[in-house]
């Protein structure tokens, strides 16, 4: 049997070319992913082994502890590193201090947000300091600073004058040298180092350490060590063995990058399944075509059995092809997608392996995909019955299509209730609900495909024979033949569509309600601060000082723990705050006192107006009494007026201003002089007014958009190659066909013709079907996160229109190569007598 | 229908060759075949299976191409054309009936005759179509699919379809091969009342000494050259002439 099946696909490998591809496409997704994230977790390995293999203990804040700080400390002070190098084994303690700021290009001229630039103090110790002095020397003076090799090279030379703003605005430094960094890449980020002193007066004159690094003696144990400077931490502060640090940080990383296969994966996963469906298509047309030849096997004395098995084998090698192929074409991939990223973030990649993960996966899923779709066209093979071998000629039973309409119908109708159930029901893990629920519709749909197909397809002939001819008849024609034919190659292409108009009617709502959002507010301006640090005191003073400006209202925000949970509160300027937006408060935000609104999330936990909650944050821990209920997507899990949310806090991080200008001054100048006076101190400072502001955040939901989609390509091109897989095999079937069509007169033009409208109606119909699909699964969706502030639905005409043009795109291309092989069609040879 | 030829050949060729593949593997079909087809006439082409019969008829038209030599049909010699060129010939002056598979199965039989008008983007002659159908009897299986129809009514709906554009020349390739005697005769009936009532060229490939007693004039056909010609044959006169032939 195993015999045969190969003979058969060395007698044809040409119909199961397209198959092939299809899967290894799909596998290529996984195998890469897996190749990608496997190096980049062996390069992190290495880099935090490398980071920390001289460092014998690390002091740091514990990120397990309850205790917060504020940010206007520092967890570890002078005398804390004085403990530590008095304890007994300690060689050497460095306190190092490191904070965020924003290098000032010389050439600024206005606000211009960069990557973060990390400003630390200067050790001396190469090893603390993570780099040593490459030019130059290193900053010991008062005023000295030194960048790492990389920024300095941008531009810069010894001697010159340094600007970095910080969350009390710019200082100035003179440059001294610059660092070569001993992991020789900066990730995408620039480092600044200055001393001590220096670091803390930037920093708001915040003393104290942000981690101790010691080096112990050399015959010490290092865990004893870490346990006997443990013992002298304050609250909320750990000490770990530096080799801990390491696999900790690796553990993080590692988390962090497993999202990124889990992710991928789930996108190959809808890449496999629509390839799944060109796979069941491939071997139903190529078990119809070999009807008269199963026919005569069974004739001859081969069992059912036997031919189901020969068939599965088939699937079985082409699985095994596919998957290999797949597994070398994601290699390739994973090799392009590092050379870019070496580009990006420098070289922070181990060697490329290939991961026994990688294999694992490729060949699990790509034999698996294969094999299952195999199942049913191998069945329907064995019980071929040996006097098919005698007919005249083949062509698929004319089965009506009532089973199939029934289960369709079943399973679509199942599949939206669970979707719904998901969306709007009261469950644990609704996307399970809603994951399952649409899998079903899809399926249900691709059935339901067949029955849609026919009465469609007799709507189009009359339209495509008067716009086409008898092109145009023979092709609406061949659609309506083969209704499982048509409707499965349909429906790979649905599915595509489907996720792709599902994302573009979400984003499209989201972008109509933050749209509308910026439009509720009466505030001229937002202040907005872009390196993260918030925006600092006397660039508030200096805002609410300038002529023309009116009334300005500060939003903060800070982490907090709540009921033994991380937990984020909102700090607003009630009184001032009312004026410029309108918040969606039950009631009015200005009842709040000293109390605090709760978010949906913390309704959801069943918290009541009248309650009373325990927050902790950096300043203290304080009850406060639940006045309200905050249904803005835009607060905080708590949202507090600006004296609570101090006493709470310590220091409140102000995320953004609102402000409004006197009436009658001429907005834009006064966007300008703002911009212009805060530019000079405060170059990480924005002034943006509501219209830009919201065109900022629409810019996130176009890439978010873009991504998805660029990460559904695949699946689409899966779906394009299955239409020109189905056009290929049923021109094959079709010689005859097209050979007479060619004899009484049909030019090699019409016959092209004729492929490329079949292909088109194919894809228009699977796009269409998708997009309605998609229209309404989206729309479900942004009606079930109605809670999170969704206004309603946005149809996102201009995506289906584009998304309708490029179906009928890729129903021409998709022709090309069948097309082809139909038009040069020898005619002598097609009409020839068997 | 192209009226207005001066010729009296509906089509006609000259030291026609021709071979396929080459070197050794070289085998002559055709050798110096010159034929001339009149109008209104029935040309019956017979010969032993490998005398080069089918490769005349593929070749006169324009399914094949000769490798020496010229053909044409009524006064347009296919030969120098290019293949759009040839294919419209064939759209414009040729009916064909084929052994097996003449209809596409996805259309009617009334689309199946229309067919090659349709193609043409022509009008259809309603008047010519309804004599066609009534004489071959086709009214009441108009809508049916070819599926559904017999192996006769099949071939008949093929002579519709070759009959309703009033081609110069109809080429039919065993027409009857397929079919029962009775079905057989009937057909071949149909084909005589065209040459004979409507003027209709037709040239046929057959081996049945029967079918090919219904032409005007057969023409014999052995290793690619014409070896004899006869005129108002009846079944005896063909077969002894096959037998002469070493049947």
């Amino acid at each position: 049997m195993f015999r045969l099946a190969i003979k058969s696909i060395k007698h044809s490998p040409k119909r199961l070319i397209l198959t092939a591809v299809a899967v290894a496409l799909g596998v290529s997704l996984v195998a890469a992913t897996q190749i990608f994230t496997n190096s980049l977790s062996s390069g992190f390995s290495d880099l935090f082994s490398d980071t920390y293999s001289s460092i014998d203990v690390v002091v740091e804040a514990d990120p397990n502890s309850d205790v917060l700080f504020s940010p206007d400390e520092e967890p570890l002070s002078d005398a804390d590193l004085a403990a530590v190098q008095a304890t007994d084994g300690v060689a050497d303690a460095y306190g190092v201090v490191i904070t965020q700021g924003a290098l000032v290009a010389p050439d600024a001229a206005s606000n211009q947000p960069g990557p973060p630039t990390f400003v630390q103090n200067w050790n001396g110790n190469a090893d603390i300091d993570t780099g040593a002095i490459a030019e130059g020397t290193a900053p010991t003076g008062p005023g000295d600073v030194v960048l790492d090799a990389d920024t300095f090279a941008s531009g810069y030379a010894l001697g010159d004058t340094v600007k970095i703003a910080g969350s009390e605005g710019s200082s100035e430094y003179t440059l001294v040298g610059s660092v070569e960094l001993t992991s020789g890449t900066s990730l995408g980020a620039k480092f600044a180092w200055m001393s001590t002193d220096d670091v803390h007066a930037f920093n708001s004159d915040i003393p104290g350490y942000s981690t101790i690094s010691v080096i112990a003696d050399e015959d010490a144990n290092v865990d004893d060590v870490a346990a006997a400077i443990g013992e002298e931490l304050p609250e909320g502060t750990r000490a770990i063995t530096g080799e801990d640090k390491a696999a900790e940080s690796v553990e993080a990383v590692q988390s962090v990058v497993q999202y990124v296969d889990i992710f991928s994966i789930a996108f190959a996963l809808i890449s496999l399944f629509v390839g799944a469906y060109i796979i069941v298509n491939t071997f139903r047309i190529i078990v119809t075509q070999r009807t008269r030849e199963f026919g005569l096997l069974r004739a001859v004395g081969v069992t059912g059995q036997q031919v189901r098995r020969m068939i599965l084998l088939e699937a079985l090698v082409v699985g095994i092809v596919a998957s290999t192929i797949g597994l070398i074409m994601g290699y390739v991939l994973a090799l392009g997608i590092t050379a870019i990223a070496k580009l990006a973030v420098g070289d922070i990649f181990g060697v490329l392996t290939l991961p026994p993960d990688a294999i694992a996966w490729a060949y699990g899923l790509g034999l698996l995909v294969t094999m299952a779709s195999a199942i049913a066209p191998a069945i329907h093979a064995s019980r071929i019955s040996p006097m098919e071998a005698l007919r005249e000629s083949a062509t698929e039973s004319k089965k009506p299509l009532h089973t199939r309409n029934i289960v369709g119908s079943a399973m679509a109708i199942i599949g939206i209730g669970t979707v719904f159930l998901g969306l709007f029901g009261d469950f644990d893990k609704p996307y399970i609900y809603v994951g399952v629920g649409a899998v079903l519709l899809v399926l249900g749909m691709s059935l339901l495909a067949a029955q849609f197909l026919v009465p469609i397809a007799f709507g189009l002939r009359g339209v495509l024979t008067r716009l086409f001819k008898v092109d145009g008849k023979l092709a609406a024609n061949n659609i309506r033949r083969e209704p499982r034919r048509s409707a499965n190659t349909a429906a790979a292409l649905m599915i595509g569509v489907m996720l792709l108009a599902l994302v573009a009617t979400f984003t499209e709502s989201l972008k109509t309600t933050v749209t509308a959002q910026f439009d509720s507010t009466s505030a001229d301006y937002f202040v907005i601060d872009t390196a993260g640090t918030g925006i600092p005191d006397s660039a508030i003073d200096l805002v609410t000082n300038t002529d023309g400006v009116d009334e300005v209202a500060r939003v903060g925000v800070g982490p907090i723990q709540y009921d033994g949970a991380d937990s984020r509160i909102a700090v607003i300027d009630v009184e001032a705050s009312t004026d410029l937006m309108t918040f969606e408060t039950d009631p009015d935000i200005t009842e709040v006192g000293d109390g605090t609104y709760i978010g949906q999330a913390i309704q959801d936990q069943g918290v009541e107006v009248g309650d009373t909650v325990t927050l902790t944050g950096g300043g203290s821990t304080m009850d406060v009494e639940v006045t309200g209920l905050f249904n803005d997507e835009n607060g905080g899990d708590f949202n507090v007026d600006w004296a609570t949310g101090e006493e709470i806090l310590g220091d409140v991080v102000v995320a953004q201003l609102l402000v409004s200008a006197d009436p009658g001054t001429d907005v834009e100048a006064l966007q300008t002089t703002l911009s212009d006076e805060l530019a000079a101190e405060y170059p990480t400072v924005l002034v943006q007014s509501p219209g830009e502001l919201a065109q900022f955040a629409n810019q996130f939901i176009d890439l978010l958009l873009g991504v998805i989609s660029a990460l559904l390509g695949s699946a689409l091109v899966i779906a394009i190659l299955g239409v020109a897989n189905t056009l290929l095999l049923s021109v094959t079937e079709r010689t005859r066909e097209i050979g007479l069509l060619r004899a009484v007169g049909l030019r090699k033009r019409s016959v092209w013709r004729m492929v490329t409208l079949e292909s088109m109606v194919m894809a228009i119909f699977g796009a269409i079907l998708g997009m309605l699909l998609g229209l309404g699964l989206g729309s479900a969706l942004v009606l079930a996160l109605a809670d999170f502030g969704f206004d309603g639905v946005t149809v996102p005409w201009i995506w289906l229109g584009i998304y309708t043009v490029l179906a009928a795109i890729a129903g021409v291309v998709a022709a090309i190569w069948p097309a082809w092989r139909a038009s040069k069609l020898d005619i002598l040879k097609a009409i020839a007598t068997e | 229908m192209t009226a207005t030829t001066t010729t009296s050949l509906a089509a006609q060729m000259r030291d026609g060759y021709k071979d396929y593949g080459t070197g050794e593997m070289a085998v002559r079909a055709l050798d110096g075949v010159s034929v001339d087809i009149a109008r209104s006439e029935f040309t019956a082409i017979m010969g032993p299976s490998g005398s080069g019969k089918s490769t005349l008829l593929h070749t006169l038209a324009g399914l094949d191409r000769l490798t020496a030599g010229e053909s044409s049909i009524s006064d347009i010699v296919i030969t120098t054309l290019s293949e759009a060129q040839v294919t419209e010939v064939r759209r414009n002056n040729i009916g064909f009936v084929f052994q097996s598979f003449n209809l596409i199965p996805s259309l009617t039989a009334r689309e199946n005759i229309t067919l090659p008008i349709d193609i043409a983007g022509d009008k259809v002659d309603k008047e010519w179509f309804d004599e066609i159908i009534g004489i071959l009897g086709l009214a009441d299986r108009l809508t049916h699919l070819p599926a559904e129809l017999s192996g006769g009514q099949q071939q008949r709906v093929a002579v519709a379809r070759a009959l309703v554009s009033r081609p110069e020349i109809i080429f039919a390739d065993e027409p009857s091969g397929n079919l029962d005697s009775r079905s057989g005769a009937e057909l071949l009936g149909f084909m005589r009342r065209a040459v004979k009532e409507f003027g209709q060229t037709i040239v046929m490939v057959t081996h049945d000494p029967t079918a090919a007693s219904y032409a005007d004039r057969i023409l014999f056909l052995e290793d690619g050259k014409i070896v004899d010609e006869m005129r108002d044959p009846s079944a005896e006169k063909v077969l002894d002439r096959m037998k002469q032939m070493g049947h």
